[in-house]
């Protein structure tokens, strides 16, 4: 009971000695963190304008964050009462055994296939990739909605990175019937493709005949862009090989069923068929 | 002949890959009319008919007159050009089409 009450004690003479300047300490500390954050979120608004490179944005924006938080470190440990050398000593030491560990565990760690910029698709998410932290990738897809993504759920599943190539295959696939000139239907493909100037020469465009389904022929075009260009020129193709077909006068198909029906008076037989009714869906 | 060479001549001469669109239209002003393009002859071009096709077209809306007559800022001739200032069909009927001819 003794030992406790002197403790107490000395805690007390401790606090009345050196109170105001832990007060202090504590002060600087909060106050530099959270001018520290908004320092970083104004810079990395105003970077984000000057150059589109978001990884580059984020390492400048991450190094003037440490460099600042050491400063307040260092300035809150100097009003607390201890030596700036000591301070700066003990601040490289830590960043030392940081790096170190990070050298020489970096093999061992698992890294994500993509960066901050890229689009991917994660499972069934489409969309940019804001920042990745360490727990979590921040992605926003592009009907403007933020989705925080554990990265261990990002490492066990598929990844798509469509920034991985710089080119990509648009595929359209298209029925046309059967009563329907194939050659046009290809000549026609082939024209509106190579005719837009998005699409890329090599490897050049082609048109195949994949299928011939029940209810048509099945003809597939397939060519190759610039993967910023992707979406807006496969909406395009899609529009005008519509657009193409219609003015030249190819049909597509679409899915069909015979009915044949018969009454008791009037049984179905072979020589004596019914009319036959198409309806056409 | 390779066939290296026949491609060539495939590519060359069969279908003509435009370089880009711009939208060409006419306006008095002044009572002169001039022609004027946009994007500008100094500016990169559209990169799809489609786009350009739909941009000529919102042009004419915005500008048309009631009237038969021409009213003054009135975009008239509107057509879309390739990179030559050759007209591009219009890929919806594969014919030229001009917007508000007057």
């Amino acid at each position: 009971m003794e030992s406790q009450l002197a403790k107490l004690r000395d805690l007390a003479d401790l606090l009345t000695q050196h109170g105001p300047q832990l007060v202090m300490g504590l002060i600087i500390i909060i106050g530099g963190v959270l001018l520290i954050k908004q320092i970083m979120r104004s810079l990395r608004a105003n970077l984000a304008k000057l150059s589109k490179n978001a990884a580059t944005v984020s390492i400048v924006v991450n190094t003037v964050g440490v460099i600042l938080l050491s400063i307040v470190i260092t300035a809150s440990a100097i009003e607390i009462g201890a030596k700036p050398a000591r301070v700066v000593a003990v601040l490289m030491f830590l960043s030392l055994i940081a790096i170190g560990i990070v050298v020489i565990f970096r093999p061992l760690m698992p890294t994500l296939p993509f960066k901050a910029g890229n689009t991917v698709k994660i499972g069934e998410l489409l969309g940019k990739v804001e920042t990745v932290s360490i727990l979590n990738t921040r992605l926003r897809t592009f009907d403007g909605k933020t989705f925080f993504v554990p990265n261990r759920k990002i490492l066990d599943d598929i990844v798509i990175n469509y920034h991985f190539t710089n080119t990509r295959q648009i595929k359209i696939n298209i029925t046309i019937r059967y009563d329907q000139n194939l050659l046009q239907a290809k000549q026609v493909l082939e024209v509106v493709m190579i005719g837009d100037p998005r699409i890329l020469a090599k490897p050049s465009p082609a048109v195949y005949v994949l299928n011939l389904n029940g209810n048509g022929v099945e003809i597939g075009a397939r060519c190759w862009v610039d993967n910023k260009k992707y979406w807006a020129a496969k909406c395009d193709l899609t529009e005008k090989i519509k657009t193409a077909f219609d003015f030249n006068g190819i049909a597509f198909a679409h899915p069909q069923l015979d009915i044949r029906h018969y009454t008791e008076n009037n049984a179905f037989k072979c020589e004596d068929q019914p009319a036959k009714e198409k309806i056409e869906s | 002949m390779k066939i290296a060479e026949g491609l060539k001549i495939i590519e060359n001469q069969w279908i003509q890959k435009p370089k880009g669109f711009r939208v060409k239209y006419q306006k008095f002003v002044n009572l002169e009319r001039l022609t004027e393009y946009s994007p500008g002859k100094e500016d990169s071009l559209l990169d799809s008919d489609v786009t350009a096709w739909r941009y000529a077209w919102k042009l004419f809306m915005s500008t048309r007159s009631k009237s038969n007559d021409i009213a003054e800022g009135e975009f008239i001739n509107i057509g879309v050009v390739d990179e030559s200032d050759h007209p591009v069909h219009y890929y919806v009927t594969g014919k030229n089409q001009v917007l508000n001819p007057k």
